[in-house]
């Protein structure tokens, strides 16, 4: 029997010393719930969440933050764990960025039904039950490409849009504003738009081989509706030697290797979202409905696009490297 | 062999051990008098059985395997499968009786078919279910397209569903089913010949062969039977996420695997018990449950888990050269 007193003693202690500690005034409980935990943009959607924190203490509303993913990232059986433990939790409130749009929504309405509001962040969910959706406007982020390839080509030229995955909801759109912008300029020809990329880096790479292998001359212009494939796209150019502006190429989000490619002239502009934003109007916006307040129930938290010329000015620049550090320790 | 006096004692060892663990969790868990309230809430207790029902019922088919001396490393991948066969059949116009049905059937032709491999041709559990593992992950991508199928809104979507979030009745229809297939499961294993083969070929093959266990025979059985069971925790995935996914259940084997160690199960064969996995897969929901309450990281949680695994296995380790003495 003595191991298990010994194993008693050892859990006794981890979880004393991490219990909560009670407090008197009234505090908001808020869970954060994004896809997964170690991507850079999630990082800087905690950040955001921290800051909102942080905002609201000084004007006197005590917020804390529970920052939690699913056990295993993109499972979406781990993430309906997560919500329904923090439902149970009685917590405030929950933000969550649901990893699927149909998954997700029994929990959600369990947790609304037990009083538990819910802010959507990020990417949608086949619900109007929850308090708010606060994510970045996609179909705009495509028109801001396709404005801007327009703006690139002079009005003329070949483009090729390579898509991202089928059923993926933000970059379907993405790929529907871009087409939608395009029909401003007719002298833009769509010379492919029906090749996906696939969700990881080395396929991306091979569909943008092949692709530049049928049509690698003739191109003018090319729009990546995320980050992965606009990596991929661009490596695959420079193997043909049609890189440093001789296809343009406009991709979406910031990673560190995009902003090296947009410095660097192959990559010439960068549609950027503002996840700090979106953390932290998620957690403003739940605070104000539980403070009695109304609020939108579509929020868009911003798109921007970032070229050579702008990259330096200070709010570009905040986008590119969130302060992280500063909100997280 | 041991004397009768001491296999009494390991028994009851057996018995008591893993549900001291289980109450040891819960008890550690309501140290905090903020997390108490919750924690120990009716509402809480529900969401955790419902949590605990895809990995009890595979541990249920992981037991009989692991007791007869094999392993299936399969099962993550043969629950997407199902699934995906399950949903894919709902948008077919299938009714969701015999989706069901068939999804039982794809499970336990599977466990066919590793059972077959292993026996007839003394392949090793472990690779065989290994090359399983990657051949119904691909087959599931294969049938879906490598993307979630999503079934029309179906009966089969209401055996997980949870309603009432603040009481502990009415159960979800899956943890009846989970607890009758423990019941009657644990009733074959003890008072069946074919229960009483498992764990005579777990526990010495050789001797089971030589006092006339058609071994071979039984492993066939073994693995097949327990496919059945994991087509039914297919079942209760494709329940709870309205979907097939066929990325879904992704390492799942591994918790079941815990589940049915951290139960007293030893994996080289012979010892095992359903109460004990059972309590096993409810020790890894509660803490899953308690890290979430108590607001602990994602990586804390993983930590603990590992750890708690470790110990089951030392603590298993030791009761054994206790009985050995």
């Amino acid at each position: 029997m003595r191991p298990i007193f010994r194993i008693f003693f050892i859990l006794t202690t981890i979880i004393s010393s991490s219990s909560f500690v009670c407090a008197a005034e009234k505090i908001y409980t808020i869970a954060v719930i994004p896809k997964g935990t170690t991507h850079e943009f999630w990082k800087s959607i905690n950040a955001g969440a921290v800051k909102a924190q942080r905002d609201l203490g000084e004007k006197g509303i005590k917020v804390e933050i529970i920052w939690k993913g699913p056990l295993r990232e993109d499972d979406r059986d781990q993430q309906i764990q997560v919500v329904e433990n923090f439902m149970t939790r009685r917590v405030s409130g929950i933000v969550l960025a649901p990893l699927d749009s149909q998954a997700l929504v029994k929990p959600v309405n369990n947790a609304i039904q037990a009083k538990v509001p819910v802010v959507i962040m990020d990417s949608g969910l086949k619900t109007d039950k929850y308090v708010s959706f606060v994510a970045t406007d996609n179909f705009k982020g495509g028109q801001l490409a396709g404005e801007q390839m327009g703006k690139i080509l002079n009005g003329k030229g070949n483009v090729i849009l390579l898509r991202y995955a089928v059923g993926s909801n933000s970059t379907e759109d993405r790929e529907a504003g871009f087409l939608d912008a395009l029909k401003k300029f007719p002298g833009l020809k769509i010379i492919s738009q029906d090749q996906h990329a696939g969700a990881t880096r080395e396929l991306a790479y091979a569909a943008s081989q092949n692709l530049l292998q049928r049509y690698g001359r003739e191109v003018d212009g090319i729009f990546v509706p995320c980050e992965p494939p606009t990596i991929a796209m661009t490596k695959a150019l420079r193997d043909i030697g049609r890189a440093g502006g001789k296809v343009k190429v406009i991709g979406f989000d910031a990673g560190s290797q995009e902003v090296a490619d947009l410095k660097n002239g192959d990559v010439q502009a960068l549609i950027v979202q503002n996840p700090v934003k979106m953390g932290y109007l998620g957690v403003e916006t739940l605070v104000k409905h539980l403070r009695g307040e109304k609020v939108e129930k579509r929020i868009d938290t911003g798109v921007f696009v970032v070229t050579k010329e702008n990259m330096d000015s200070p709010e570009i620049k905040e986008l590119l490297n969130p302060p992280l550090d500063k909100y997280l320790k | 062999m041991a004397l009768p006096k001491q296999t009494r004692l390991g028994t009851l060892f057996n018995f008591v051990g893993p549900f001291l663990g289980l109450l040891l969790v819960i008890g550690l868990f309501s140290l905090s008098a903020e997390v108490r309230r919750y924690f120990l809430a009716g509402g809480n207790f529900k969401i955790i059985l419902t949590q605990t029902v895809i990995v009890a019922i595979g541990a249920l088919g992981m037991t009989m395997i692991i007791v007869s001396g094999g392993i299936d490393l399969s099962v993550g991948s043969v629950v997407a499968l199902t699934s995906v066969v399950g949903a894919t059949l709902l948008t077919k116009d299938y009714s969701p009786f015999s989706a069901a049905l068939l999804m039982i059937f794809s499970g336990g032709l599977i466990g066919l078919i590793n059972g077959v491999l292993i026996s007839a041709a003394r392949m090793t559990p472990f690779i065989v279910t290994l090359g399983m593992m990657g051949i119904a992950r691909g087959s599931a991508k294969w049938l879906s397209k490598s993307q979630t199928v999503n079934p029309p809104e179906n009966p089969l979507n209401n055996i997980m569903a949870t309603s009432e979030p603040m009481n502990f009745l009415p159960l979800p229809n899956g943890v009846w089913i989970a607890i009758g297939m423990a019941l009657l499961l644990a009733i074959i294993l003890r008072k069946t010949v074919f229960g009483r083969y498992i764990f005579a070929m777990g526990g010495n093959e050789m001797a089971a062969r030589y006092s006339g266990v058609r071994v071979s025979l039984y492993k066939i059985f073994v693995y097949a039977f327990a496919g059945i069971f994991f087509g039914i925790a297919g079942l209760m995935q494709l329940s709870r996420l309205t979907q097939g996914d066929p990325s879904g259940a992704n390492g799942l084997e591994l918790d079941i695997i815990a589940a049915v160690v951290i139960g007293g199960a030893s994996l080289s064969g012979g010892s095992g018990s359903i109460l004990g996995s059972m309590l096993g897969a409810l020790i890894m929901a509660v803490l899953r449950n308690g890290s979430s309450q108590m607001g602990w990281p994602t990586y804390i949680q993983e930590i603990i888990i590992g750890a708690v695994i470790i110990l089951a296995v030392g603590l298993d380790k030791w009761r054994q050269r206790r009985a050995g003495a």
